[in-house]
């Protein structure tokens, strides 16, 4: 599979990378051996906005699954993300804390959001949607608000 | 001063983005600077003149000092005058502005709520204050 | 030609700060986009597209797109022309003040009144302009509308005509990246284009991959000099499309 699943909706052209798994509120979760690097999605970035400020919860924290990891302050809403799985901050992006437009320029790379030890990724991860699920998912989404 | 160029005056240039309305903040902000705090400082040239590589705009911006606003990251007013060979002396990004100015959310595109105007205008001082520091330096005012 | 999803129309105004009437466009653009014409209309960000912005590019290429001009220099209608496809219909304020006989619109930041009637005359002539264009086809290749009353696709000459109806809605156009001289390349469109040729019944060969290539270059901008560079990529990828579907 390529890297990128691709589509354009209207003039929007949304992206799904394809070596991650997502929640259906659009964040991913890749796996990085015993811990799972975290962000949003491209639609996510693009459907909500330029970020004004990004919260992640602190390092050493523990979440529990379904409950908020960050909130997203964009132009338009504040976002609560709920982490699907469970488990510990060990990181946070530094680069949020002053420039967190990197989510809308770089959702997949430089724009990621926190790191997480999980603390049962593989039991916790058959929750989660496949890449080509997601895309599907965000096409219908997009479509959905570009034609409202 | 030997070596020291002089300048007719400061070029301001927005990018009045039409989709967002950090676009019309900035198009907002630089008609304040231009028309009501700094009218003898500075001259406005539209962003889209640029893009069409329009001679005295392209002249313009590359002769004298240049202080952008850009509604967002992608920079469309920077890139432009830099690809027309300007100086940009400095990049005004509204979603950074907006940042030291957390209650003034602004909302609108074709006309901007109270808070949007007030955003432009807390810019646009940023701005004056910018321009008076750099004036000293650049000698604007002065004939070329 | 693959069928597209449903159509809309882009507007690109130049919302040029210099001038009255550049404010008049911004205006009259917005107008159409929020209140007259909002499920119909788009708009297309002129700095956006020297800078780069694919989706709006790849927008003014599929759909029809007017040009809102504030004055002579029409850097929306020459701009929409040079970074993507020339545009449906192409208005300029200082036209629609003369067309009116307005005063001239004065207050670049804050309209007068006679700026005010050329924002709404303005607005007006875009939203009927919208209202034509929807009931036309416009045809990517000649840049100009086919001579004919519905928004439907041209049957093939000589195959089995496509399915006559309006534009699909909502289904996005789908991207597809290629490998082209070591670079990833995103072709907007080429698994539609793809599945036509199949359906079509064409068969990879040198002759096909010339035919993708003209297709292709309709939603896509090709790089002078690398026609064959691509013609070749289309080639393997399309015979690697087809026999993916034969497998399955």
């Amino acid at each position: 599979m390529s890297e990128f699943l691709e589509i354009l909706v209207d003039k929007f052209m949304f992206k799904v990378a394809t070596d991650r798994l997502y929640s259906a509120e659009g964040l991913w979760l890749k796996s990085e051996g015993n811990r799972v690097r975290i962000g949003v999605s491209d639609f996510f970035q693009q459907h909500n906005g330029d970020v004004a400020f990004a919260e992640i919860k602190a390092v050493g924290k523990e979440v529990t699954a379904n409950s908020e990891v960050a909130t997203i302050e964009t132009m338009k809403v504040n976002v609560e993300l709920p982490l699907p799985i469970s488990g510990k901050v060990v990181e946070v992006n530094p680069v949020l804390s002053t420039a967190p437009e990197a989510i809308n320029l770089d959702p997949y790379g430089t724009g990621w959001l926190a790191v997480i030890e999980a603390n049962d990724w593989n039991a916790e991860k058959t929750h989660l949607l496949e890449p080509l699920s997601y895309f599907k998912k965000m096409k219908e989404d997009a479509e959905r608000e570009i034609n409202r | 001063m030997p070596g020291k160029k002089t300048f007719i005056k400061f070029v301001i240039v927005p990018c009045s983005g039409i989709g967002k309305t950090f676009g019309s903040v900035s198009r907002e902000a630089a008609y304040i600077i231009t028309e009501d705090l700094r009218q003898d400082d500075t001259q406005l040239v539209a962003l889209a003149k640029l893009v069409m590589g329009e001679a005295s705009a392209v002249e313009t911006v590359s002769g004298n000092p240049t202080i952008t606003i850009d509604g967002c990251k992608l920079a469309c007013a920077s890139k432009m005058v830099r690809e027309s060979g300007g100086n940009i002396m400095q990049e005004f990004d509204v979603l950074d502005v907006y940042r030291r100015y957390k209650e003034l959310r602004p909302d609108g595109i074709a006309e901007l709520n109270e808070n949007g105007v007030k955003l432009a205008q807390a810019l646009a001082e940023e701005a004056a204050v910018t321009i008076d520091k750099l004036k000293v330096d650049t000698k604007v005012g002065q004939n070329a | 030609m693959p069928d597209l999803p449903k159509k809309k129309v882009g507007i690109v105004s130049c919302s040029g700060e210099e001038l009255a009437e550049g404010t008049v466009t911004r205006l009259a653009t917005r107008k159409v986009l929020d209140q007259l014409r909002s499920e119909a209309t788009v708009p297309i960000c002129l700095p956006l597209f020297m800078a780069g912005g694919q989706g709006d590019r790849a927008f003014a290429k599929f759909y029809p797109t007017i040009a809102v001009d504030g004055c002579e220099l029409r850097c929306a209608a020459r701009g929409t022309e040079k970074y993507s496809g020339k545009p449906a219909a192409s208005i300029m304020v200082r036209d629609v003040i003369a067309e009116n006989g307005f005063k001239q619109p004065e207050g670049r930041c804050h309209l007068n009144e006679a700026g005010v009637q050329a924002v709404d005359a303005t607005a007006d002539k875009i939203a009927s302009i919208v209202d034509e264009l929807l009931g036309k086809h416009w045809n990517r290749r000649a840049g100009a509308f086919d001579d004919i009353g519905l928004a439907v696709p041209i049957p093939d000459k000589g195959n089995k005509a496509k399915k006559v109806a309006p534009c699909s809605c909502g289904s996005g156009i789908p991207v597809q990246e290629v490998q082209i001289n070591g670079q990833e390349v995103k072709l907007i469109a080429l698994p539609l284009i793809f599945e036509d040729f199949r359906q079509e019944g064409k068969k990879p060969s040198a002759a096909t991959a010339m035919e993708l290539l003209e297709i292709v270059r309709v939603y896509n901008r090709i790089p002078q000099g690398e026609d064959e560079k691509y013609r070749e990529v289309l080639f393997s990828e399309y015979a690697f499309f087809c026999d993916k579907e034969a497998n399955q």
